[in-house]
C-alpha cells in the first residue's frame, strides 16, 4: 500500500542537509528525509501531523470514542438507575421485547431478499453492457432515484400507496382490491423493502458497470465464437470475471439495508402497523428519542454493530480470497 | 462486442417499462403539485390544466419550507467545505508524505467507515448535549463532517496516490514549504476528485434525515428533509400541498443530477473500485 518506496540513493542527496548522519538508519527513515528536502525546521517536520490532525481528531472523538462509550452505556441502567451498572440487564430486556424481535426477524427477511436486490441491478447492468437499444438512456434514468433522499422517495410512495391513493384506484378499475399496502402487517414490510430496492438499485448498477469496464471483451467474443448462448455467457464468463464486484455489491447492499432505511420507515410507516416494519435502526431511534431509554437503545446499537461487524468481516474474508485469485 | 439480434429488442421492452416506472412517481408528484385539491380528488392521473404554482408558494411560505431550505443550504455548504478542506489535507499527507505512524492513522480513519451513525447515535447525542452543541448549526455540521470524513479521506488519499511523487519533490526543491505544496500543487491537482467527492457529500448531507432529527430538535432549526416529514401529519388531507413540499425538496437534487450526473456516477464507481 505505501508508495514512494523508491530507494533514496537513486537520487543524489543534497550535501550537508540536517540529519545527514541518519543515512545509515532504516530505509523508512530515509524516505521520510527525502521528502523533507528542505532540511526540516521543527514546523516542517510536524507538517504532516498538522495536516492529518483535524481529520483524525474528529474521527477519533466523534466516531471511535462514542463507539466505546456506547458499549459502556449499554451495561448501565436507564431512568432512576441512570449510571449504575446493570450487567446484561438491557440485553435481556432487549431480546424479550417483541418489537426488537420483530426488528431482528425483519433483518432476516432483508438477508433473504438480498440476492434479489443484487440480481436485479446485476442483470440490468449486463444488458446495458451488452448495448441493448437505448442503453445510454437506461443508465441515467435508473440511477436517478438513487440520488433522492429516502424522505422524498418515502413521501412519494406514501402518496401512491395510500389506501385511497392512485394505485388502489387503478386496481379498483380492473376489479382488484383495495389493498391496504402500508396498513396491513403482512404486506407493509415487503412494500418498504420493495421501495428501498426501487430507490437504490441504480447505485449497485453503477458499481456493476464500473466492474464491467474492467472486463476483457475478447473473452466474451471468444465465448460467442465458440457458440455459447446468452445465459451461458452470463453464467460462465461474466459472473466469474466479476466475482469481486458481485461480492462488493452484496456487502454494500446489505449495509445499505441495515443503515439507510430509516427515512423510508419514518415517512412510510413509522414502524407500524403493529410494529411490523421495525428495523434495528428505527428501534434505536425510538428508544433513544421517544421512549427516553438511552441505555436500552445503546444495547440495541451494540447488537446492530455486531451484525455489521459480521457483514464487514465477511467482506474482508471474501476480498482476501479474491485477492489470492488475482 | 457480443451481438444479440432479436433478443436485444425483446429485452429493451421490459427495460423501457422499468425506466418509465423509475421516473413516473416523480412526474406524478410534480403533476399533483400543480393541481387544486378538488382536481386531485376528482381525477388523480389527468394532466393538470394549468401550471399552477399556488401550492408550491403555500408550501414555501406558510408551511415554512423556505426557512428549512435556507437551514439546509447553510448546513450543507458548511459541511461540504469543511469536509473537502480536512479530507484533502489528510489525503495529501497520508499519500505523499512519509512520517511515523502514517499507516496507523490511515487505518484509524478507515475504521470510521465501518461505524454507522445508528450505532453511535446515543453517545454522540450525549456528547453534543454536554458540549452545548446540540440544536446548533455548528453541532450538526460537526456531526455531518464526522459522518462523511472517513469516506472523504479515503477517496482523497486514493486519488492523491496516483500523483507521481516527483511533482512534490520538484516543488520542494523550488523552495515550497509542505503547506505551499498543498495549496499550490495538491489542491489544484485534486480538483476532479474534490468535485466528485464534494457533490456526493452534498447529496448525502442534503438527503439526511436521521442525524438532523436527532441533533436539531427545535422546529426553527429543522432541515428541509425533516420539514418534509413534518408535512405528512399536517397536510395528509391536502395532497397537492404535500406533493409541493416533496417537489421543493427534490428539485435541487434533480438539477444537480441533470448537470453533474457523470461526477456522481464516477464518485460512486471510484468508491467501489478502490475499495
Amino acid at each position: 500500500m505505501p508508495i514512494g518506496n523508491t530507494r533514496p540513493s537513486v537520487r543524489p542527496a543534497p550535501a550537508g542537509r540536517a540529519g545527514g548522519p541518519a543515512v545509515t538508519s532504516s530505509p523508512r527513515r530515509d524516505g521520510a528525509l527525502r521528502r523533507r528536502a528542505g532540511g526540516g525546521s521543527g514546523a516542517e517536520r510536524l507538517a504532516p501531523y498538522i495536516l492529518v490532525a483535524p481529520a483524525v481528531l474528529i474521527i477519533v472523538l466523534l466516531r471511535l470514542y462514542p463507539l466505546v462509550l456506547g458499549v459502556n452505556f449499554s451495561f448501565t441502567g436507564d431512568g432512576a438507575q441512570n449510571g449504575t451498572a446493570v450487567g446484561f440487564g438491557n440485553y435481556r430486556e432487549l431480546f424479550a421485547d417483541p418489537l426488537f424481535r420483530t426488528a431482528l426477524s425483519n433483518v432476516g427477511l432483508l438477508v433473504l431478499l438480498l440476492p434479489v436486490a443484487v440480481a436485479i441491478p446485476g442483470l440490468l447492468a449486463t444488458f446495458i453492457y451488452l448495448r441493448v437499444p437505448g442503453h445510454r438512456l437506461y443508465r441515467s434514468v435508473y440511477f436517478f432515484p438513487a440520488v433522492l433522499s429516502p424522505v422524498i422517495v418515502g413521501a412519494i410512495f406514501n402518496l401512491l400507496l395510500a389506501f385511497d391513493g392512485p394505485l388502489n384506484a387503478v386496481l379498483g378499475a380492473v376489479g382488484v382490491g383495495p389493498i391496504d399496502w402500508l396498513g396491513d402487517p403482512g404486506i407493509a414490510m415487503f412494500m418498504v423493502v420493495g421501495v428501498h430496492i426501487w430507490a437504490t438499485f441504480g447505485m449497485a448498477l453503477v458499481v456493476f458497470l464500473a466492474g464491467f469496464a474492467t472486463l476483457d471483451a475478447a473473452l466474451l467474443d471468444a465465448a460467442r465464437v465458440d457458440g455459447a448462448s446468452m445465459p451461458q455467457v452470463v453464467w460462465h464468463v461474466i459472473v466469474p470475471s466479476l466475482s469481486r464486484t458481485i461480492q462488493f455489491v452484496f456487502v454494500t447492499t446489505m449495509i445499505g439495508m441495515l443503515t439507510s432505511m430509516f427515512g423510508l420507515l419514518y415517512v412510510m410507516t413509522s414502524g407500524g402497523p403493529e410494529g411490523a416494519t421495525y428495523l434495528p435502526e428505527f428501534y434505536i431511534w425510538k428508544q433513544q428519542g421517544q421512549m427516553n431509554r438511552p441505555a436500552l437503545a445503546s444495547a440495541a446499537s451494540t447488537v446492530l454493530f455486531m451484525i455489521m461487524l459480521v457483514v464487514g468481516l465477511l467482506q474482508i474474508k471474501l476480498l482476501e480470497r479474491s485477492g489470492k485469485e488475482d | 462486442m457480443p451481438r444479440l439480434r432479436l433478443g436485444r429488442w425483446l429485452i429493451a421492452i421490459p427495460m423501457s417499462l422499468l425506466a418509465l416506472a423509475t421516473i413516473y412517481p416523480l412526474l406524478f408528484t410534480a403533476n399533483v403539485a400543480m393541481k387544486t385539491r378538488r382536481d386531485y380528488i376528482l381525477d388523480r392521473f389527468g394532466l393538470t390544466d394549468a401550471l399552477r404554482l399556488e401550492n408550491i408558494e403555500t408550501a414555501w411560505t406558510s408551511v415554512g419550507l423556505g426557512r428549512y431550505f435556507a437551514n439546509s443550504l447553510l448546513v450543507v455548504t458548511s459541511s461540504v467545505a469543511l469536509l473537502l478542506l480536512l479530507g484533502s489535507m489528510a489525503g495529501f499527507a497520508l499519500s505523499q508524505l512519509r512520517f511515523r505512524g502514517s499507516s496507523a492513522l490511515f487505518l484509524g480513519c478507515l475504521a470510521g467507515l465501518f461505524i454507522p451513525f445508528q450505532v453511535i447515535m446515543v453517545p454522540l447525542a450525549r456528547i453534543m448535549a454536554d458540549t452545548a452543541l446540540i440544536d446548533t448549526y455548528p453541532g450538526l455540521v460537526l456531526v455531518y463532517v464526522a459522518q462523511f470524513l472517513p469516506f472523504t479521506v479515503f477517496l482523497m488519499t486514493s486519488y492523491y496516490r496516483g500523483i507521481p511523487p516527483e511533482i512534490v519533490d520538484a516543488a520542494r526543491i523550488d523552495g515550497n514549504t509542505v503547506y505551499g505544496v498543498y495549496r499550490r500543487i495538491m489542491l489544484p491537482l485534486g480538483t476532479p476528485a474534490l468535485l466528485s467527492v464534494g457533490i456526493l457529500n452534498a447529496l448525502f448531507c442534503w438527503n439526511d434525515v436521521l442525524m438532523a432529527l436527532v441533533m436539531m430538535p427545535s422546529a426553527e432549526h429543522r432541515t428541509l428533509m425533516v420539514g418534509v416529514t413534518s408535512l405528512r401529519g399536517q397536510y395528509s388531507d391536502n395532497i397537492p400541498t404535500f406533493a409541493s413540499g416533496v417537489l421543493i425538496a427534490a428539485i435541487p437534487v434533480l438539477l444537480v443530477y441533470l448537470f453533474l450526473q457523470r461526477q456522481i456516477a464516477d464518485g460512486v464507481a471510484a468508491g467501489s473500485t478502490k475499495g
